[in-house]
């Protein structure tokens, strides 16, 4: 009797593993095979690579893909440190109203940036960065997550150690930066990971604020490919998918401990 | 006469209402090991904490080596601190901290290595240089954060309660090590202990906090021999003082100078036998109040045994019980 | 921000049919991606929790949706959706049933938004679950194999109420997610048709960005932000909550 149920489990387990698995399986599979075969499965159909050429012709990927990649890295660097600061000033310092800015921050983990589109829209209209990365980045560099998640992990580093390097001469940038950054390594990681695979997947916010191929990343980009209604080829469809998914899946299939790791510790905090 | 190296003069730190440290004064001389005694909760760690500069005091003033500092940051007050907890960084080698107040203040390299060299002599790490924090056993911990002291060359060294993490037999073994290197380096020490036995046997001279005040201020024999208040009278020594009420005095006597006499003296009544090796402590009652004798090697008597004590009247201290004030000694009780 | 202010648009709230419809589509889309994403997510982490083989590439089946981005994804869904070629009818005119129209049909339209949804949303939250199962102590275990207590009474008795707070916590964030995730309405439906499938975020969008109705999208907005203000002040009290679990 528990065995039965045991293979069942076993047996549901796996089914919904590969229900999970299968849009990302079949669009290899619809990528890598000429468009007669997207609905035909053939194990010894022809392999080709034209779709991937035929995609990467039709839309300017490696301009999205650089814009991405800096998008993504100038929100993280900015990130970091506004998040390092907030976080070390909500910890350990006393100032008045403290606890009333750390319910704010918390109160910013639930209105997320792209609730308000249309006020960010007007704020950064104002500031002419439409169809800038700094447009982009902007709204998301007070990451309250960010804030959040530090703050919790230098309230463990033990006092005494500030008041060590202090006593040794050391500035408070220069505590913050030899003592508090290094001990919490394994949350920037985390942060890191998730900031970066958030923000290399955003979509809402870049098409609200970008306009052209100068500003434009790869999501937003990857929603004008083609136009699926009008019968397009899906084959180059599902190429274009795995160009606009490849780096960060290898990424993530390199490192997938880590990011399964750093999303747990990320929301056990 | 040598000017004092550190003075702390009606110092003050207060949280709303409530007196942490409460105007104490006292003074240091170039070289002296001074000890903050006190029950937990005193005053002596913020004492200590003012003197670094890791805590701002409401009123008074600390004076390093003639400068008043009270609005200099720690790091500039050219002094260096051992912390209950070593403060060693768990991120970075042995090498590293001890070398890194160094290289915070931007010391050569070359003076770096030498320092290092010598200190590390000093304390006997040659081996673990390049081992972290958490490969070391406490007492290796405790060497690294002297370590980081000596390469200071900081003329003051404040330490919080170093040997408290520390088993008994280590303890002993640290106390007399930190005394020499205290000696040889010619370092001021202020020392944050709530070990009586570490005040004895270390320091120069002991001050006893007690809720914020000083309760005593002098060397360690005033203190056996001369306390001046009952507190400080119960809290140096082992078992504490006996203190008896007669009248309006308060009669304080040690349980190690009282004796067991055929008659004559006290009479008074066993309550408790507690034998413990090389002494026995003896607990009787006398009227209201109860009695200890410290007396060498084995004694069995049965509880409710009457016996007599005595002790002789120079060994006696007298104290109002009243204003609790010491009483130069009128007669002594034996007498009466 | 100023014209927002303006009370007509707050009147116009009152009166708009639309909003009432996106409401309502709002609602049943939180309804049920999140109890049925949450049940998927207890059951993929009770399942990689095991020491079964392969739990590694489970693991990274179940996980893989969220670190894909929606937006592309979506294209393959449209595909599967479609009704002419797409693979969800292949497989349907396999078995001699009918086509349907997945995404055309309003009576359908947001049930197949939601199974996106739902595929994105599970693996996501079998993390916490996962994190939250690995500290419970391996000693209750043991203490229910020897009482021989069944499986589903040892779920029931011990794994569940001691997941407790990890579900509230994953509840909270589950419905503000289902707020704002409106990526694949771009791909899938663009809200139709005819409003069937449009969700309160989408339909700020489409007003403020489509329609140039600024003020009334901020209208809207401030409508959005009550909602999650009330849901943030709920989080508060769960996390209190979690404070006396612990």
């Amino acid at each position: 009797m528990n065995r039965i149920l045991s293979i069942i489990s076993t047996s549901l387990a796996w089914a919904l593993g590969i229900l999970w698995l299968f849009p990302l399986l079949y669009a290899i599979w619809a990528s890598i095979h000429p468009s007669e075969f997207v609905t035909r499965f053939e194990l010894f159909a022809p392999l080709t690579l034209d779709n991937f050429r035929e995609a990467w012709n039709q839309a300017p990927f490696l301009r999205y893909m650089i814009n991405t990649v800096a998008i993504t890295m100038l929100i993280l660097g900015g990130q970091l440190i506004l998040c390092t600061l907030a976080a070390y000033a909500l910890a350990r310092m006393e100032f008045k109203g403290r606890s009333l800015v750390f319910a704010l921050v918390l109160m910013q983990l639930m209105v997320v940036p792209e609730i308000l589109i249309v006020e960010n829209y007007q704020t950064l209209a104002g500031l002419k960065l439409i169809d800038t990365y700094w447009g982009v980045a902007l709204p998301y560099f007070a990451s309250a997550f960010g804030i959040f998640l530090l703050r919790q992990t230098f309230k463990t580093v033990p006092e005494d150690l500030e008041n060590a390097a202090r006593v040794e001469g050391c500035s408070l940038l220069g505590t913050i930066w030899h003592i508090y950054v290094p001990l919490a390594k394994p949350t920037y990681l985390a942060f890191s990971l998730v900031s970066i695979s958030y923000h290399w997947n955003n979509f809402l916010w870049p098409l609200v604020v970008t306009n052209t191929e100068k500003s434009r990343p790869l999501t937003v980009g990857m929603s004008i490919f083609g136009a699926p209604e009008s019968g397009v080829d899906w084959a180059v469809i599902s190429a274009g998918t795995l160009i606009s998914v490849g780096p960060l899946l290898i990424v993530f299939i390199l490192f997938q401990r880590q990011f399964v790791q750093s999303f747990m510790q990320a929301g056990i905090k | 006469m040598m000017s004092d190296f550190l003075s702390v003069s009606n110092l003050s730190r207060s949280y709303g209402e409530f007196h942490a440290v409460n105007d104490i004064s006292f003074s240091a001389k170039q070289g002296e090991f001074i000890a903050l005694l006190g029950p937990s909760g005193c005053g002596k760690s913020t004492t200590l904490k003012m003197i670094a500069g890791l805590e701002l005091p409401t009123a008074g003033k600390i004076e390093i080596n003639g400068s008043d500092v009270v609005n200099t940051p720690p790091g500039k007050r050219n002094l260096s601190m051992v912390f209950q907890s070593y403060a060693l960084f768990p991120h970075m080698s042995v090498k590293e901290n001890i070398l890194f107040g160094l290289k915070a203040r931007k010391v050569q390299k070359q003076e770096r290595n030498k320092r290092l060299n010598e200190a590390v002599e000093m304390v006997d790490l040659g081996p673990h240089i390049n081992k972290k924090p958490g490969q070391l056993s406490g007492g290796q911990c405790q060497r690294v954060a002297l370590a980081r002291t000596i390469v200071s060359n900081a003329p003051l060294c404040l330490m919080d309660e170093p040997l408290s993490n520390l088993d008994t037999k280590l303890r002993a073994e640290m106390r007399s090590e930190i005394r020499s290197l205290q000696r040889k380096l010619g370092l001021t020490v202020v020392y944050v202990t709530h070990d009586q036995i570490e005040a004895m046997s270390m320091a120069d001279s002991i001050i006893l906090l007690n809720e914020g005040r000083i309760e005593q201020a002098s060397t360690p024999e005033a203190f056996y021999e001369h306390p001046e208040t009952p507190f400080v009278a119960k809290f140096i020594g082992h078992p504490p003082m006996n203190l008896i009420a007669f009248d309006d005095l308060l009669v304080g006597v040690r349980p190690e100078h009282i004796g067991l006499v055929e008659q004559g003296g006290l009479a008074v009544s066993v309550v408790e036998c507690d034998y413990q090796g090389s002494e026995t402590i003896l607990t009787t009652s006398f009227k209201e109040s109860t009695i200890r004798l410290s007396l060498a090697g084995k004694r069995v008597l049965a509880p409710g045994a009457a016996v007599n004590i005595q002790w002789v009247p120079e060994n006696e201290h007298h104290f109002s019980s009243s204003s609790g004030q010491r009483i130069e000694r009128t007669n002594s009780v034996m007498n009466s | 921000m100023s014209d927002s202010l303006h009370l007509d648009n707050y009147r116009y709230l009152l009166e708009d049919e639309v909003l009432l419809q996106v409401l309502s589509n709002s609602f049943w889309y939180a309804a049920i991606t999140v109890p049925v994403s949450i049940a998927l997510a207890i059951a993929m982490a009770l399942w990689v929790n095991t020491k079964l083989r392969g739990v590694g590439l489970l693991r990274l089946a179940y996980f893989t949706p969220t670190v894909l981005p929606m937006i592309s994804v979506a294209n393959i869904w449209l595909f599967f959706y479609s009704t002419e070629i797409g693979l969800l009818n292949n497989i349907l005119g396999y078995f001699g049933a009918d086509a349907v129209n997945w995404l055309g049909d309003p009576d359908i339209s947001l049930y197949s938004l939601m199974a996106m949804t739902i595929w994105k949303e599970a693996g996501f939250f079998m993390i916490f679950y996962l994190a939250a199962l690995q500290t419970i102590s391996p000693d209750l275990y043991h203490a229910a194999a020897l009482e021989n207590a069944s499986r589903w009474t040892i779920f029931k008795r011990i794994t569940f109420p001691l997941l407790m707070p990890t579900t509230l916590f994953v509840l909270v964030n589950a419905i503000l997610n289902a707020f704002k995730l409106v990526d694949h309405l771009f791909i899938l439906t663009k809200g139709g048709p005819n409003n069937s499938s449009n969700l309160l975020l989408y339909y700020i969008f489409e007003n403020a960005f489509s329609f140039f109705d600024t003020a009334y999208a901020s209208a809207l907005t401030v409508l959005l932000l009550i909602i999650l203000v009330f849901l943030a002040l709920l989080q508060f009290g769960v996390l209190e909550k979690r404070v006396h679990y612990r």
